[in-house]
């Protein structure tokens, strides 16, 4: 009777053994191999990789560029500048208003396009401003291409992120094949555009925004309406090329 | 009667571990599958698209535009390249583009997808948007660039304005008709096409030491591009 007991029993335990057994695996299996921070792909000694050399690129071979504008220190091929933009006409409402415009390639060779960067502080909130490269920093402006948008949040702030051609970016009438302007590269095809400005997208939010209902339209922004863009918000305000 | 009451007493411990087993092995293949659609997404109408389809329809926009069914607020359409100075050695070269609009009143920019089959291998073509298809192209606007693989095949991603984009001098930017928008300013760009970015590579692919160079490339020197590739070939705008 007693040895009948303890068989039970016995029995019991090793079903629960079992059991916790049995889940041990299950989830064993469903959980990812971890590996060893110390390990390789290849499985062989961890690799001291030297850090890679920076060094400040040659930028601008051609003309002189910006005062404001920074060629940064980075690794071999990419070249990054950055470069402040200023308020223009929200100047008097909005004067702490700040912009940094950064501008990456990733190597000048075989790139397919350039990344742009453009982060705003302090600007009229819940706005949206259209980005222009110009031919010109200030009126008249000169030949433009549009290039992005940036909304603005509650506090002012905002960020926007375009990939295309912005370093040898130009402007061009096909039929006038023979003009040409000075690049940071040399002589080039067409005109072209080197600074970057932010405008308001809408006259009336401008009007509103910047207490002036006299104010009129500009052709900065694409779409239906014409002249419906509202005025410069920000420039970067220099005679020399920024980009 | 005593293996009865052994089945009897060991049963429930049978049915806990076949339990557990189901319920763990249901739990590991749902980790692992693809999560599963709980509902149909409910077809929305889009407005922004049945726009577009009445331009292609009405001719406001080429008839090889093609407007994808995306639930709104996005825009998606997509239109072929076809071969031009590149005809005769790449007869079967195409070109495929998409271009995506997140919404019409808030993107911040549209996002463009080329794709290529069968060109020059491994080549750098320039694109640009353009006013017109053919020559002599009118005002364009250099937007990026596409290698092509071993193959010919290649395919370039890029973030600007396209279904807006437009080219003008601000000292006199103009107006002109956009295919969706009605009249805007500056010259509207609503056509896409690639040139070769070197002369040289162009004489080399098409074995014609005859061929101008144009200004279809950026930088330094003025007119060291080749001749355009591909056109979307339209005469009415393609975006």
């Amino acid at each position: 009777m007693v040895f009948q007991h303890l068989f039970k029993r016995r029995g019991i335990q090793v079903a629960v053994l079992l059991l916790c057994l049995f889940l041990s695996a299950c989830t064993s299996s469903t959980t990812p191999p971890t590996t060893s921070n110390n390990s390789t792909p290849s499985g062989g000694s961890p690799v001291q990789a030297k850090p890679p050399t920076i060094r400040v690129p040659a930028f601008s071979s051609g003309e002189q560029i910006a005062p404001t504008v920074k060629v940064l220190a980075s690794v071999d091929p990419t070249v990054i500048v950055q470069f402040p933009l200023f308020p223009a006409s929200i100047k008097s409402l909005f004067p702490d208003a700040s912009a940094l415009v950064t501008v990456i390639q990733g190597n000048p060779q075989t790139n397919d396009f350039d990344t742009v960067i453009v982060d705003v502080q302090k600007m009229p909130p819940n706005q949206k401003f259209t980005v222009f490269f110009t031919e010109l920093s200030a009126r008249p402006f000169g030949h433009a291409e549009y290039v992005g948008d940036l909304i603005t949040r509650e506090d002012g702030s905002g960020e926007s992120i375009f990939h295309l051609i912005a370093f040898v970016a130009f402007a061009a009438d096909a039929r006038q094949s023979t003009v040409t302007s000075q690049d940071q590269s040399g002589s080039a095809s067409g005109i072209q555009l080197e600074h970057v400005g932010l405008w308001f997208d809408g006259i009336a939010a401008a009007r509103q925004v910047l207490h002036d209902p006299g104010l009129a339209g500009t052709p900065f922004d694409g779409g239906g309406g014409v002249l419906h863009a509202g005025p410069q918000a920000l420039t970067d305000g220099q005679t020399l090329p920024v980009i | 009667m005593q293996s009865v009451r052994r089945f009897l007493l060991s049963s429930p411990l049978l049915l806990l571990l076949l339990l557990l087993g189901a319920s763990i092995q249901s739990t590991a293949l749902a980790a692992t599958a693809p999560p599963s659609i709980a509902k149909k997404s409910i077809i929305q109408v889009n407005p922004e698209a049945n726009r577009l389809r009445q331009a292609v329809r009405s001719g406001k926009l080429a008839p090889t535009v093609r407007v994808l069914d995306s639930l709104p607020p996005t825009t998606i359409i997509q239109f072929p390249l076809v071969p031009s100075g590149i005809k005769n050695a790449f007869p079967q070269a195409t070109g495929l583009v998409t271009m995506i609009r997140g919404d019409r009143n808030n993107a911040i920019a549209d996002t463009i997808i080329v794709d290529v089959q069968h060109m020059p291998p491994n080549i750098t073509f320039t694109i640009f948007f353009i006013e017109l298809a053919n020559k002599p192209f009118g005002n364009v606007e250099y937007v990026a660039d596409l290698t092509t693989r071993n193959d010919g095949s290649g395919e370039t991603i890029f973030q600007a304005i396209a279904f807006v984009a437009f080219a003008m001098d601000a000292r006199h930017p103009g107006t002109s008709q956009d295919g969706q928008e009605g009249t805007t300013s500056g010259t509207n760009l609503e056509h896409l096409g690639m040139w070769f970015s070197s002369l040289k590579d162009a004489q080399a692919a098409l074995q014609d030491n005859t061929l101008k160079g144009t200004i279809f490339d950026g930088g330094n020197p003025p007119l060291h591009a080749g001749p355009q590739a591909m056109t979307d070939g339209q005469i009415a705008p393609v975006f």
